[in-house]
């Protein structure tokens, strides 16, 4: 059994931000958290506000720690380095009424010390353009912010840890009691798995169960009642709709459904406040949804539903006896310290109570000298590469190549990120882990692209098969530093023509390229080998107009593979291209990163974009239910098939019927797993009818047309789907539910083109195809010396002719490199 | 008979009359839906691709009948590719299982490893 001089029960932001100031005191600390990561709980899943505190009741712990809390995030989040932004909070009102509630929370605000302000409509719709014409007044209160909530706690976690913390995760506490008398003073724990740790003072921080553990040893019993707030995301394009965080009017059940911007570039929606009996009910219903929808239009009329990337919900720790935050020693249980109750504002109150608490352990624990030089130690950080100025970056990726290898393409989030999160003190080990840490999977693909490698690098760092991180999590941390030195970036007078992607368009635009005159001609690729999507794609059907004959994805691949090398095409693989920048002299800047290559400028005289399309996660279908492992995009489940020899399932249920997902209903029964159903919502398939015969039919695999998935079930894994009729309006027909027993869903619900870099180089967009306006005739977009092919100008049906029209955009790119020079003006 | 044509994208609805051992077809247009429907009829045939392991590694070969096999064989054909092992290096078209599951088809590889 091991001692400590105090013990934090729960790994949130509050525990964290507890368990760190007690380190200020030179105790021993250590941290139990039942889940297996820290921000497991409520610190993962909330709205990020910095609350100002005009709304809490005056005299109540809840607005003493706001207010005290708020004004401690600057200090707090320079010294961990966490992103936090004071951009103010507006709340709307939409009436008489609702003023009348303006000028109360406006005098809360005064007593409770935070200044507010009511501002006119004219005054807001000056300030927040996007906001709703009904709104008739605001509340502005300034000292409102934004910040990463479960960033917050990962530092305090590893600032924590680097002070001499321990943690302990899975360790969920089911006993604990008093020690014996000749044990001295003190609390004895035990764990559900059998551990079991002493010591002089508990600190319950225990989130939603701070009750159960309360009500383990004190007479004063306390009551928790969990209440669920569902949230949507919105894509980084939203960014800059809102500069606020815009409130409506709070009611008995909490602050609202609120819009706001995010530390990340994104914009949070929600959250719906409802009671659960459940404490681990964490699915988003489809009623939840719509809630939010409604409340969120209402400040936001044009909430853009199409760029929705995740929806997700979290459970407020609400305590129904008292109401506020209970927080210090329990009257009849000396040592035991309560942190029960702390919903909203907790995250805001989280540094206040940490210091309070600390403090007030410490006291009993009769230590009252800080040791200031633990403070600032350093917090074990890794390096965010997409922050980095391009010399710092060169320097770190000469240092460590791994920093040079991008693999979440739309976070662009490098390996070297990512080992890093895992080597960390309180590091990585589940998916989730590193998704919170490096914001890897967490953009618009949603780990479409990123989960097979993430998996293996984690197998890798962990000693683990990779396809254990795609059922469960079991593991220990370990340790690591890293800095930085400047080094130089070479910019590079070649070459002719630059293609970025080596799929299919990308090849078939250099091949052009090159008969078309151009000299120099380089294709950048991000994978490790050309041929891109097709390499995955194992199945026949290509090329029946290109070589008039039928091929399979890598065949046809190769054929450009083997064209491209003939024609002397250069090829780099393994290179992500990070931006793509017009001159003035009509030539083009191309700045690309690679492990062995560092960062480098190529000065090019044109460019090709070939990046290809990429599929529409689950968060943009909005699909009620739980987040389990188990939920993968077709081409996800395409690529561990096929290339990674993985079998994500064994009973399949498919959301979709386009081609990826016929094809994958195939492949999944020809490798031995049980596909249940394929279910679309429109009244037809969006596969091509080929696809139906050969891929469902052939096999007896039911199309559900008009039908779709209206809960996704499990905890940790898939265990099931319930799949409703549709109506007219596609809204799910109440009565005509059926269950699935699945343990995989498999998304297959339309592609988008990729075209990040597209809208960095300053090409119009087309909002019908998703990707850049071009002209037919020459594929050139709107900038000069910018050409582009494949899917990501639209998405292709055939990639014969994703081929030929990618031809068309090369012979384009020869053209005009040819002329570059000669005259001042470029031009095809 | 409604058939749909899985040649090419297209996706011919044709019709399909059997009479004895005249079969008539209409609706396809192109001489590859109709072989296609006239063998629907008498002895279907599908292309089948998988997978085929390699020794010590991860990533499988992918594989391909080198031409159409009667559906009945595909079954075989696949527990066929499942049993089977190769070593690398494998190219575009080499031979990994010949005549597979008797059909007088050869499995060949899909892709250079």
């Amino acid at each position: 059994m091991k001692n400590y001089d105090a013990i934090v029960v729960g790994a949130g932001v509050v525990g964290c931000a507890v368990a760190r100031e007690l380190t200020r005191y030179n105790l021993n600390v250590a941290v139990l958290e039942a889940g297996s990561d820290v921000a497991e709980g409520a610190s993962k899943a909330n709205s990020a506000i910095v609350h100002a505190g005009f709304d809490a009741k005056p005299g109540t712990n809840k607005a003493k720690f706001n207010v005290l809390g708020n004004r401690m995030f600057e200090d707090v989040c320079r010294e961990l380095k966490v992103p936090f932004r004071r951009n103010g909070s507006l709340v709307l009102a939409f009436g008489a009424e609702d003023e009348a509630t303006l000028r109360d929370l406006k005098a809360r605000g005064e007593t409770n010390g935070v200044p507010a302000e009511i501002i006119t409509r004219e005054e807001l719709r000056r300030r927040e353009p996007n906001v709703s014409e009904e709104a008739t007044a605001a509340l502005w209160a300034p000292t409102g912010g934004i910040c990463c909530p479960y960033e917050l706690t990962f530092r305090y976690a590893e600032n924590a840890a680097a002070n001499g913390a321990e943690f302990f995760f899975d360790a969920r506490v089911t006993g604990i009691g008093r020690c014996e008398a000749e044990a001295g003073e003190g609390w004895r724990i035990a764990c559900e798995d059998g551990r079991e740790f002493a010591a002089r003072a508990v600190v319950n921080c225990a989130g939603i169960h701070s009750d159960e553990l309360n009500n383990l040893v004190s007479a004063a019993k306390y009551s928790i009642k969990a209440r669920r707030g569902e949230y949507l995301m919105l894509d980084r394009d939203e960014d800059g709709t809102f500069s606020a965080t815009m409130f409506q009017c709070p009611s008995k059940m909490g602050k609202g459904i609120l819009v706001s911007p995010t530390v990340d570039g994104t914009v949070i929606v929600g959250p719906t406040a409802e009671d659960v009996d459940d404490k681990e009910d964490k699915a988003t219903t489809y009623a939840g949804l719509e809630k939010v929808k409604a409340g969120a239009k209402r400040t936001y009329p044009n909430l853009p539903l199409g760029k929705v990337i995740a929806e997700f919900s979290g459970m407020r720790a609400h305590e129904t006896t008292v109401g506020d935050f209970i927080l210090g020693e329990a009257p009849d249980a000396p040592g035991f310290f309560n942190a029960v109750g702390v919903e909203s504002p907790g995250l805001t109150s989280a540094p206040a109570i940490g210091v309070w608490m600390a403090e007030a352990v410490a006291k009993k624990l009769g230590v009252s000298k800080k040791n200031p030089s633990l403070v600032s130690k350093d917090v074990s950080w890794w390096p965010k590469t997409r922050e980095m100025k391009p010399e710092e970056l060169a320097a770190l990726v000469e240092k460590d190549p791994s920093f040079g290898r991008v693999v979440c393409r739309c976070e662009e989030v490098t390996e070297g990120e990512i080992r890093a999160a895992i080597r960390a003190r309180v590091g990585a080990r589940t998916l989730d882990g590193i998704k919170r840490r490096t914001r890897s999977g967490m953009g618009r693909c949603q780990g479409g692209f990123c989960t097979p490698r993430l998996i293996e690098i984690l197998g890798s760092e962990l000693g683990l098969p990779p396809e254990a991180f795609l059922l469960s999590r079991k593991t220990a941390p370990k340790a690591l530093s890293g800095a930085t030195q400047n080094s130089q970036l070479s910019t590079l007078n070649s070459p002719d023509v630059l293609v970025v992607g080596a799929g299919p368009a990308g090849l078939a635009a250099a091949c052009a390229a090159k008969d078309a005159g151009a000299k120099d001609v380089l294709v950048i690729e991000r994978d490790d080998a050309p041929g891109g999507i097709l390499q995955q794609c194992i199945h026949n059907g290509f090329g029946l107009h290109r070589f008039k004959e039928e091929l399979t994805g890598p065949e046809y691949a190769q054929r450009y593979v083997d064209m491209a090398a003939e024609r002397g095409v250069k090829t780099v693989c393994g290179t992500m291209v990070l931006d793509i920048s017009p001159l003035a002299d009509g030539r083009t800047n191309v700045t690309a990163m690679s492990p062995r290559g560092g960062l480098k400028i190529y000065n090019t005289k044109s460019v090709v974009l070939a990046m290809g399309c990429r599929e529409r996660p689950r968060g943009a279908l909005m699909t009620p239910g739980t987040r389990p492992a188990g939920v993968y995009t077709a081409g996800t489940v395409q690529r561990l098939v096929n290339m990674d020899g993985i079998m994500p399932g064994k009973r399949v249920v498919i959301l979709g019927s386009g081609d990826i997902g016929l094809i994958m209903a195939r492949r999944l029964t020809f490798s031995g797993a049980k596909v249940l159903a394929c279910i679309e919502i429109m009244k037809k398939s969006s596969g091509l009818m080929r696809n139906v015969v050969q891929c469902l039919n052939d096999y007896d695999i039911p199309l559900l047309l008009s039908h779709t998935v209206t809960d996704v079930e499990g905890r940790e894994h898939v265990t099931g789907v319930k799949v409703s009729k549709v109506d007219d309006d596609l809204k799910p027909i109440p009565g005509t539910e059926m269950h699935f027993d699945c343990d995989t869903l498999v998304l297959s619900c339309g592609l988008i083109p990729e075209n990040e870099l597209t809208k960095k180089a300053g090409v119009e967009m087309d909002p019908k195809t998703r990707g850049p306006k071009v002209d037919p005739n020459t594929m050139a977009t709107s900038v000069p010396g910018i050409f582009a092919g494949g899917n990501v100008v639209r998405v292709y049906d055939l990639v014969d002719w994703v081929s030929r029209d990618s031809e068309i955009a090369g012979r384009s790119a020869a053209a005009y490199a040819q002329a570059c020079g000669k005259s001042v003006k470029c031009k095809v | 008979m409604k058939m749909i044509c899985i040649n090419c994208p297209k996706g011919c609805e044709m019709d399909v009359a059997v009479d004895g051992e005249n079969v008539t077809v209409t609706g396809h247009s192109c001489p590859r839906g109709e072989a296609y429907a006239k063998s629907e009829v008498t002895n279907p045939t599908r292309m089948v691709t998988g997978l085929v392991r390699v020794a010590g590694m991860r990533k499988p070969v992918p594989v391909k009948t080198k031409t159409a096999i009667p559906k009945s064989k595909i079954d075989a054909t696949l527990f066929a590719m499942h049993q089977a092992t190769v070593q690398l290096p494998v190219k575009i078209g080499d031979v990994i299982i010949p005549n597979v599951a008797d059909t007088g088809v050869d499995i060949v590889a899909t892709a250079n490893m």
